[in-house]
């Protein structure tokens, strides 16, 4: 898988993923103050700020692999800094990663306009929330309640992930940083993007 | 003895602390998340030595968040089988419901534990190396993962220096706090523009130097497997059956 890849994209997605474990952090904290107060719900509706790297990345690099990658090497920066999840956090974005990584592999890694974007965000959020159902044992909630947990998931992956990841891939290509990589290379002929 | 946590091999702890908590996640009853919690602090205190006023902070967040999954499982938990122990406010509250919530606050903590287990007695750069040597880990990205573990510090350099440039040309502090996550763009995007340069340069500098990143056989510095890895494999496989089993039968 990583043939195709050149070391400046897996260093690129390192860097990322350094910026966004520093930013990660940060949220985990707040949404575990948060969590005392109003429970699980607090984690919900910030959750999109997690998926938000695998998405940039892919929206940046469009190889195969690079919101997998992202996600999890976000998730062991995490871990390396030394933060209180510890491993089991790169377990989470392993399963985040997949999620975004199944979307882009559905349209096949061929389109990456706004819609394709927030189905990635949408991924990640569908397959956190099982993993999450299994490990945080959401089976013993009231299932109305896990529900809304979902719901509010799966905008926030669509909303803060997929709107907000163009919002900033675009952002930054605007800066010219980014000349040498996918996005500006088809950002003339891709009338999809 | 209190060193054979750190002497580990990190690839061997990170799979016994996965194993441990996937198993974990199969029990709903209070005991065996709360036996595996004490047995992981009894193996912290006897086989590691850490700094334990810094775990306690950063235990702290944790125990909160125990805390609201304690009461939002009482409030919103699914069974409401079971003899109404106590009621209040208008919420009755079933023995049920109440091993429910003490179990998965104590999964929390059991959790929480043993990941800081981890994080505190593992060598970051060591799991990284042990990562690609033991388990196969792509040379491309386990050395991209500790280019960007390097720059760490100069990361946080950077967002101080750039928040304080912003400060200079008249930027304000926002004052409500969901203004202030909106305001985080201002400094995330030179971020990340800094972030794609440096990438572009470190890659560069990787190549001219010889770096391939195909995998390869001898390292220079080899991370190894020891007698303690199978002894501590063995320790951590009796806490996760006693803390299983001792959990089916306390309940």
């Amino acid at each position: 898988m990583l043939k195709s890849w050149k070391l400046k994209e897996v260093v690129l997605m390192s860097l990322f993923a350094v910026v966004f474990g520093i930013v990660y952090l940060l949220f985990v904290h707040a949404a575990n103050i948060w969590a005392a107060v109003i429970g699980p719900l607090a984690y919900e509706w910030m959750f999109g700020i997690w998926f938000i790297v695998s998405i940039i990345c892919m929206y940046i690099i469009r190889k195969p692999g690079a919101a997998f990658l992202s996600e999890t090497m976000a998730a062991a920066i995490e871990v390396l800094i030394g933060n209180a999840v510890g491993p089991r956090l790169i377990l989470t974005g392993v399963v985040q990663g997949l999620g975004a990584e199944a979307a882009f592999a559905l349209t096949g890694y061929k389109h990456f306009n706004i819609l394709v974007l927030m189905l990635a965000g949408i991924g990640s959020a569908v397959f956190s929330f099982i993993y999450g159902y299994f490990v945080s044992g959401y089976a013993a909630l009231d299932p109305s309640f896990v529900a809304l947990m979902f719901t509010i998931r799966v905008l926030s992956g669509a909303i803060i992930a997929g709107i907000g990841g163009k919002y900033i891939g675009d952002a930054l290509l605007a800066t010219g940083s980014l000349r040498g990589y996918a996005i500006a290379r088809t950002k003339k002929g891709d009338m999809n993007a | 003895m209190r060193n054979l946590l750190h002497n580990m091999n990190p690839s061997v702890k990170f799979i016994a602390v996965t194993i441990s908590m996937l198993t974990i996640a199969f029990f709903f009853n209070p005991w065996t998340p709360l036996l595996f919690f004490v047995s992981i602090l009894l193996l912290q205190l006897t086989m590691s030595h850490i700094n334990w006023k810094l775990w306690l902070l950063f235990m702290l967040p944790f125990s909160i968040g125990a805390f609201g999954y304690l009461w939002t499982t009482v409030v919103f938990g699914a069974d409401t089988g079971g003899t109404i122990i106590w009621s209040f406010a208008g919420i009755n509250v079933t023995d049920e419901q109440w091993a429910h919530a003490l179990s998965l606050s104590f999964r929390v903590m059991a959790f929480s534990s043993l990941s800081l287990m981890f994080a505190f007695t593992t060598d970051p750069v060591k799991f990284i190396l042990s990562l690609m040597q033991q388990l196969k880990l792509s040379p491309k990205l386990a050395y991209g993962v500790m280019v960007g573990y390097q720059f760490l510090p100069v990361m946080k350099d950077e967002f101080t220096q750039i928040q304080q440039a912003q400060r200079l040309r008249g930027v304000e502090v926002e004052k409500r706090s969901w203004q202030r996550i909106v305001s985080m763009r201002r400094v995330l995007i030179p971020m990340l523009a800094g972030a794609v340069r440096k990438a572009e340069r470190s890659a560069f500098a990787m190549e001219a130097r010889g770096f391939t990143g195909e995998p390869r056989n001898a390292y220079y510095r080899p991370i190894l497997l020891s007698r303690t890895d199978v002894l501590m494999s063995g320790v951590f496989l009796i806490i996760l059956l006693t803390s299983c089993f001792g959990g089916i039968w306390l309940n």
